[in-house]
């Protein structure tokens, strides 16, 4: 279960248009966020009970499949899923290409992921999130990497796992690192938790209020693999505050009812009970990789710096 | 605590389908501790039937309206909040998306509409301020918590406004609007609850809708063709933002947002005075 994460912590206390992009991640909490291709998918999201939509052209696992460079995605396609449906539209943008989030800023996307999903545009730099107005998710395998994209100015964190693969393995490797990363710097004095910010790269006073916290101090989701109700609620235990599924939905035998069971699986996912009943009769789950069977150029995760 | 043994314990839900509980509990928890209370206080998430049927009080939180109305319906819980709502008559305070749910009418729904819970007898108009890159932070007067308080810091995202008080008897409703539908109050002590009719404009804000230029359909604002009366109940380009009809407290932006703990301190008040008036009546705490 995931640690309370105090209101109006330090992070939103920076600055008042940090407090409200950190304000709709707090709203998306305990909620399911869907990618989606096209307006159809998209209202089925909603008719399924997600909290948002990522809108993109091609979901993880085609873009595995496919190859080639994957961009953002059409303005006019994310236009006409932001038309069809009432609830927040995210999408993503390439990790350094700061023109593709100047496009989605301009067409009013709620929240842009830039995202290793993509292909990046920029091998050392990621964007500085500050001077946008659309708050920005980020993914990390480990905290350093959470806590410098904060220090960006991601409003919220997602685990990278491995996405389009549904092995939710990566995903649960990402999370626990954090996880034990953060206690780790709980039990550390002043001192120590400098040569840990050294360590992983983080800044201190992030760092710091991190281990003051007991989490991540701004709203994080999972993502990267998560294709059941099971999978979904794992991660909600082992501390998430929402999760994003991607290819799993769209890519399974039926998108509708997987999407309902994963949506209830996260509002009820310390009922087992619950859990078995909506794990029941879903069809067939996506097919899968194994992310063991991936060579490292396959995996996505590895991108972002 | 000495005296828990003496007072009766009087339970207040928070909604925890989806969206910012944890941060109204937080807030629950802190307010408590600033007021005496001849109950003791006890908070919880609210995600069945049976976890609403202990409480006495219920916060419908922010977060995504669509989807809390979805998840309700699914989990079966709308019909036993309508009956808490609308039926028992307890006090429930709606924050943003809880305020939609919590409203008679609403437009700008999702396509095929959405469930709503009712109880105010206002129409909100959904996003009106527009998209989360319109989402914004404004000083904001609030009377109700004393003439002389600071103004509070109130935190609008995606956020909703009350378009219109609706008359007792209703009209024909339009197309794009969704309604809630109607209940009568468990009884005479629960009908003392209501207030019916009187919807009482705790805020305003003074700053303009999404413009229309250059906007997706979804966000443009209703077309702005309505009768006299809703101008006169806009007062001008004040829009309402906060409202109250006997035990139902609505408003747009999001006070558990913020560290001021002094609206949900104002709340466990008016829940403190309803229960006191609930058990001089002759009825149940819980």
């Amino acid at each position: 279960m995931s640690t309370e994460l105090p209101v109006n912590g330090t992070q939103e206390s920076r600055s008042e248009t940090f407090a409200v992009k950190v304000g709709l991640a707090r709203m998306l909490k305990g909620g399911v966020i869907m990618d989606v291709v096209n307006p159809e998918q998209a209202r089925i999201a909603e008719e399924a009970g997600a909290a948002a939509v990522m809108a993109l052209e091609r979901v993880p696992a085609d873009i595995r499949v496919e190859g080639g460079v994957a961009r953002m995605s059409d303005p006019q396609m994310i236009k006409e899923i932001m038309e069809a449906v009432t609830i927040p539209v995210m999408a993503k943008a390439r990790i350094g290409h700061f023109v593709e989030c100047q496009i989605l800023q301009s067409i009013g996307v709620d929240y842009i992921d830039e995202s290793e999903v993509l292909t990046p545009a920029d091998q050392t730099n990621h964007v500085v999130k500050h001077p946008f107005k659309a708050p920005f998710v980020c993914g990390c395998r480990n905290l350093g990497e959470a806590l410098r994209r904060i220090s960006e100015g991601a409003a919220m964190i997602r685990t990278k796992g491995e996405a389009g693969t549904g092995d939710v393995v990566e995903a649960v490797r990402h999370m626990r690192t954090v996880n034990a990363e953060i206690r780790k710097a709980q039990g550390l004095t002043e001192e120590e938790l400098y040569v840990m910010a050294k360590e992983i790269g983080a800044p201190f006073d992030l760092l710091k209020e991190t281990a003051k916290l007991g989490r991540l101090p701004v709203v994080n989701f999972a993502a990267g693999g998560v294709a059941t109700p099971a999978d979904a609620a794992l991660m909600m235990q082992l501390g998430c505050d929402g999760v994003f599924v991607g290819s799993g939905i769209f890519k399974s035998g039926d998108p509708l009812k997987r999407a309902k069971a994963i949506v209830q699986a996260v509002t009820h996912f310390n009922d087992p009970k619950v859990l078995a009943d909506v794990s029941c009769n879903l069809g067939e789950a996506m097919v899968g990789l194994n992310v063991e069977k991936l060579t490292p150029e396959q995996k996505l995760a590895g991108r972002g710096w | 605590m000495t005296d828990t043994t003496t007072k009766k314990t009087a339970t207040v839900g928070v909604l925890a389908l989806q969206g910012a509980f944890s941060e109204h509990v937080q807030l629950l928890r802190r307010a408590s501790a600033l007021i005496t209370s001849p109950y003791s206080l006890n908070f919880i998430e609210v995600r069945t039937t049976e976890q609403l049927a202990t409480c006495s009080a219920l916060i419908i939180p922010g977060g995504e309206s669509t989807t809390m109305a979805i998840i309700a319906e699914r989990n079966q819980l709308l019909e036993p909040l309508r009956e808490f709502v609308k039926v028992s008559r307890r006090p429930t305070w709606g924050t943003c998306a809880g305020m939609i749910l919590l409203a008679e009418s609403a437009n700008r729904t999702k396509v095929g509409g959405q469930e709503l819970i009712g109880g105010l007898d206002v129409r909100v108009n959904r996003n009106h301020f527009g998209r989360q890159v319109e989402s914004f932070s404004e000083p904001l007067k609030l009377s109700f918590l004393g003439e002389d308080e600071k103004p509070f810091a109130a935190v609008f995202i995606r956020a909703p406004v009350v378009e219109a008080l609706l008359p007792a008897t209703k009209g024909n409703p339009k197309a794009e609007e969704v309604h809630a539908p109607s209940k009568k109050p468990a009884g005479e002590l629960e009908a003392k609850f209501m207030d019916e009719g009187h919807v009482e404009v705790l805020a305003e804000i003074h700053r303009r809708g999404h413009s229309k230029k250059g906007l997706d359909k979804a966000d443009r604002p209703q077309e702005e063709v309505e009768d006299k009366e809703r101008e006169r109940e806009r007062k001008g380009d004040a829009r309402v933002v906060a409202v109250r009809q006997g035990n139902v407290v609505g408003c747009s932006f999001h006070p558990e947002l913020t560290g001021d703990v002094r609206m949900h301190k104002w709340w466990l008040e008016q829940v403190i005075e309803d229960l006191k008036r609930r058990e001089k009546l002759g009825g149940e705490v819980v």
